[in-house]
């Protein structure tokens, strides 16, 4: 199993970002903090499968001050079974984390580091109101590997406004510059609400060019290749052995358990989501002493049938390009064949070139990386 | 019951003229319908004519008035479609009558399609009844308006009655104007019956119900009837009079208006026009100028959801029982399935039919863009009529092709000549003449192609002219065109729905066009795909829908797959509501494109 933490505070809100994640709420820091912890105490009861990874995401879950993070952690490793092994990973901003905080939270057990670099142009840091600037990311880089960090990610964004192809190449020539394990590269979304979405449909920012964005993940493909990295993800690359594992378990469609405000939870045919707002949430908990099924913050959360769970199945897994659903684990999970359940669709779709057989695994072709959506829509029931 | 107490008549006036508004007045006065019951506009009955403030169906209502002269007289108020694409059908009504009243607005003066009508009531020698309404006005100028009329169709000025509907006042002077000045009915009552079929309706218990006007002669309850154009015949279930809801009857009397149950199952024995008589007479001679049904404009009409078929068949099938000029046969397009090929009146006949399949049967329908019919005359001198570019014989074979032209008359004022004198020229009329009506407004008459009238002429001329001029069209005669088809390809497939036949000078600015629009409807495929225009084999437009390389979602979010999965049937729905040309998906919007193509 894995375990997702919420923490849904940021120092600042970045313009591209529909998280569910507020500024100015740290006189909550604390009471959200109990409320998560409760949360966790009474789901830990159900579910006592061992964790192979925790992810402590956001919002930024290092804006909380390390104690915070300390009785978060310490609670977890009491109330649930986490493995030696397991991967910890927590998300973390360029400039906000000093080497003391590092080192504690290395200290705590966290064994990994998500940087959200997103660029290395000062310009257009700017646009997506990034907090830190260029120069931050190298330093909190070189300040994670001091402090013990020997799995890092850098996360960056392509496919922005006004950006070229050569300012791209150049982020990620400095990004790898960095060495770092592993690498998320994901194209901008212009979602909903969010103010640069509403900058570029005002004609206030150049609208993004979607055949730009396809040149700029070729060439980052090629690039990242030709330095050791393996693509293992549409959206991610890794130096062998370093793959995301608690990633990997939301590709796998395997279970996983979300603690927090508008986190989400998978298993045995629910997936449910808790409420996003961060009081509403911290009501919800406050005195709960026993588990409403299947959370006391839960929101709303759909059962998914067996047909769902099979398209649902293929729509993740062959997001993972080398990997990507295996005949036989589709087999042992569902019963039936891939063969007899979608052949129709899998001849229509390795016709076209989207899909192709790698001897029993049906994985994506590199023309169906970019075009995944059309592929994955096939698989779910209408 | 004395033929001499009998007055027919019909109302004619432009749309929010205040035509309904006055008939409520007469009804209230009458005493035929009281305060109570009124509902506001009681003879347009449909919701669509309410909301359109036009009438689509005839009505008619018998009102018993007591006039100061002592004597009680049977009025019989027949109301007339009021818009163009039903000219005939008004043509009926109004021979049906004797006198019409003539309702202008008096701030706004006399409108194209009122002039036309009047213009009919008079060939048919009615006597005018001239009412200057909505006289309450602070904008009111009834004397203008009067002049107006004088000096257009001379009807003196001073005959014109000041009224105002909506308050009332000038009615009952009106009633005792109906009275004195329109004539009693002259047929006569020792002849064989002859009764006039001016409108008719399907009750689901009576069958057809015919409204007619007895010319000569009478009708009992039981005798059986004949139709002369349709050469039925039948024992009817009941006759009548609109009382205005229908109150049986004993007998119907020469002069009388009413209706006859006839119990026949579909509208098409009972064609407005015709003559109905007494299955025993023989040799008697129909009323003249009926005309059989002749639709104008054709058009495809699909369901967008390829199940909804049936529905939509049963639509029409319930809409024609009503409507004896709808008709439709099944079609089958390569590109958008099986629908129906309809043909109507007019444009503005296409327009309601559409709307009521959408909002009364509740189904999305897709039409493709109209057509007119066009004769086309083969090298083997064969003259084939086609309503549909489809239909169109092989390049080879085709000698001439000949259009259908319309008289168009239309009302402006004076300050729009040059914008509307721009658009007709644009669309191949020919100018006719120009008067002015008084200083301020002109009519312009013109010839003009009916196919170039049918995609979103009127709608252009209304915003041209600021919704200012008012249009009246007849059909004039069909005239030789060059004339092309122009094929849309897409993905080197034709789209036997994209196709329309235009003038050869416009094909390559059409064609142009028409791969522009489309270029930007048809979403990226997962291959390039070409539009073409084409002319027989020449391609003259061409463009590249450029393949689709990018369509993948980026971050699933701390597991949020539902999110996720949302889009993705989003986008699957979206798909399949999409029409499948050859191997490339084409959203229903693409084919209304061509529709468009008048627009600037």
């Amino acid at each position: 199993m894995a375990l997702y933490l919420h923490i849904p505070f940021c120092q600042a809100r970045c313009s591209y970002c529909d998280f569910n994640t507020y500024v100015g709420l740290d006189h909550l820091y604390q009471p959200y903090v109990s409320a998560l912890i409760q949360e966790g105490r009474l789901l830990a009861q159900q579910y006592s499968q061992p964790v192979g990874s925790l992810f402590l995401g956001g919002g930024t879950p290092t804006v909380l001050p390390i104690e915070l993070l300390r009785q978060v952690l310490t609670t977890c490793f009491e109330i649930f079974v986490v493995e030696d092994s397991a991967e910890i990973t927590s998300e973390a901003n360029p400039g906000t984390v000093s080497l003391d905080y590092l080192q504690a939270l290395r200290g705590l057990g966290v064994n990994r580091l998500s940087l959200g670099a997103q660029s290395f142009d000062e310009g257009e840091l700017a646009m997506l109101e990034r907090i830190h600037d260029v120069q931050h990311v190298g330093l909190t880089f070189e300040r994670a590997r001091a402090a013990g960090f020997d799995n890092l990610n850098l996360d960056l964004i392509y496919g922005l406004p006004g950006q070229t192809l050569t300012s791209w190449v150049h982020t990620l020539e400095c990004a790898l510059g960095l060495a770092p394990e592993h690498v998320s590269l994901y194209c901008l979304t212009l979602e909903e609400g969010t103010p640069m979405r509403d900058r570029v449909l005002a004609g206030r920012l150049p609208a993004p060019d979607p055949d730009l964005a396809a040149d700029m993940y070729e060439s980052a493909a090629e690039c990242l290749a030709s330095k050791g990295y393996r693509q293992y993800e549409i959206s991610n690359w890794s130096l062998p052995g370093y793959e995301c594992a608690h990633n990997l378990t939301y590709w796998r469609n395997r279970p996983y358990l979300g603690l927090g405000a508008g986190a989400h939870s998978w298993g045995v045919g629910l997936r449910w989501w808790n409420v996003r707002p961060v009081m509403a949430y911290i009501h919800r908990l406050m005195g709960a002493r026993q588990t409403p099924w299947p959370s006391p913050a839960a929101e709303d959360g759909e059962r998914i049938s067996r047909l769902l769970e099979m398209g649902e199945t293929l729509m993740l897994g062959l997001r993972l390009v080398y990997e990507g659903v295996a005949e036989a684990d589709f087999h042992q999970r569902f019963g039936v064949s891939l063969e007899e359940t979608y052949g129709d669709v899998i001849h229509e779709l390795t016709g076209a070139g989207l899909l192709a057989w790698d001897q029993t695994r049906l994985c994506l072709s590199e023309r169906g990386r970019l075009l995944g959506n059309q592929v994955f829509a096939k698989f779910l029931p209408s | 019951m004395d033929q001499s107490t009998i007055r027919n008549f019909s109302i004619i006036a432009h749309i929010d003229h205040g035509k309904s508004t006055l008939a409520d007045r007469l009804l209230q006065a009458t005493g035929t319908i009281s305060e109570r019951d009124m509902q506001e506009q009681v003879l347009d009955d449909m919701e669509l004519e309410r909301e359109k403030g036009v009438t689509i169906k005839a009505s008619a209502v018998l009102m018993h008035y007591q006039a100061r002269d002592g004597i009680t007289y049977q009025l019989n108020l027949i109301d007339t479609p009021g818009h163009v694409d039903f000219t005939y059908e008004v043509s009926r009504a109004l021979i049906a009558c004797e006198g019409a009243i003539l309702v202008v607005d008096a701030t706004q003066g006399i409108e194209a399609q009122t002039l036309a009508n009047l213009y009919l009531a008079l060939e048919h020698d009615l006597e005018i009844v001239p009412v200057v309404n909505k006289i309450d006005l602070p904008s009111a100028r009834p004397a203008e308006v009067a002049q107006e009329i004088e000096d257009l169709v001379g009807i003196d000025a001073a005959d014109m009655l000041p009224v105002s509907a909506k308050e009332g006042t000038g009615v009952e002077a009106l009633l005792e104007a109906i009275v004195a000045r329109v004539p009693p009915p002259s047929g006569d009552p020792r002849a064989p019956l002859r009764a006039l079929i001016f409108d008719s309706h399907y009750d689901a218990y009576k069958g057809v119900v015919a409204y007619v006007r007895v010319v000569d002669g009478a009708l009992d309850t039981g005798k059986a009837i004949r139709l002369l154009a349709t050469e039925r015949q039948v024992e009817p279930l009941e006759l009548g009079f609109f009382r205005p809801q229908m109150v049986p009857g004993e007998r119907l009397l020469t002069g009388q208006v009413g209706y006859i149950a006839t119990g026949f199952k579909t509208i098409r024995n009972v064609q407005v026009g015709d003559t109905l008589t007494l299955a025993e007479a023989v040799g008697v001679s129909p009323l003249p100028g009926y005309q059989p049904i002749k639709p104008m404009v054709f058009a495809g009409l699909y369901p967008t959801e390829g199940e909804d078929y049936t529905l939509l068949k049963d639509a029409l099938e319930k809409l024609q029982l009503n409507d004896a000029s709808l008709i439709y046969e099944p079609e089958t397009s390569q590109a958008l399935g099986f629908g129906f090929r309809a043909g109507f009146l007019g444009l503005f006949h296409m327009e309601i039919i559409q709307e009521r399949l959408e909002r009364e049967y509740g189904l999305e329908i897709l039409a493709t863009a109209p057509s007119v019919a066009y004769q086309v005359t083969t090298r083997d001198n064969r003259v084939v009529t086609i309503d549909s570019p489809a239909q169109l014989p092989d390049e080879a074979t085709i000698e001439s092709i000949s259009e259908p032209w319309m008289r168009i008359s239309i009302f402006t004022p004076a300050t729009y000549i040059g914008p509307v004198m721009e658009m007709t020229t644009k669309r191949r009329a020919e100018f006719g003449q120009m008067e002015y009506l008084d200083e301020q407004r002109v009519r312009l008459e013109y010839l003009m192609p009916l196919s170039e009238m049918i995609v979103d002429f009127y709608d252009q001329l209304k915003s041209t002219t600021r919704g200012y001029a008012s249009l009246d069209y007849h059909f004039d005669g069909y005239r030789q065109g060059d004339l092309v088809k122009l094929d849309v390809l897409v993905n080197n497939q034709p789209v036997d729905a994209l196709s329309i036949i235009v003038h050869r000078d416009q094909a390559y600015y059409r064609g142009q066009r028409l791969v522009t629009r489309l270029k930007e409807a048809i979403p990226r495929q997962l291959f390039t795909v070409p539009i073409q225009a084409a002319v027989g084999k020449r391609v003259i437009s061409r463009a590249n829908v450029k393949a689709l390389r990018k369509d993948v979602l980026a971050k699933c979010y701390g597991g949020d797959v539902t999110r996720k999965r949302k889009l993705l049937e989003k986008q699957k729905k979206g798909k399949r509501r999409m029409k499948m040309v050859g191997s490339v998906e084409v959203p229903q919007e693409a084919f209304m494109t061509v529709l468009k193509l008048g627009e600037d």
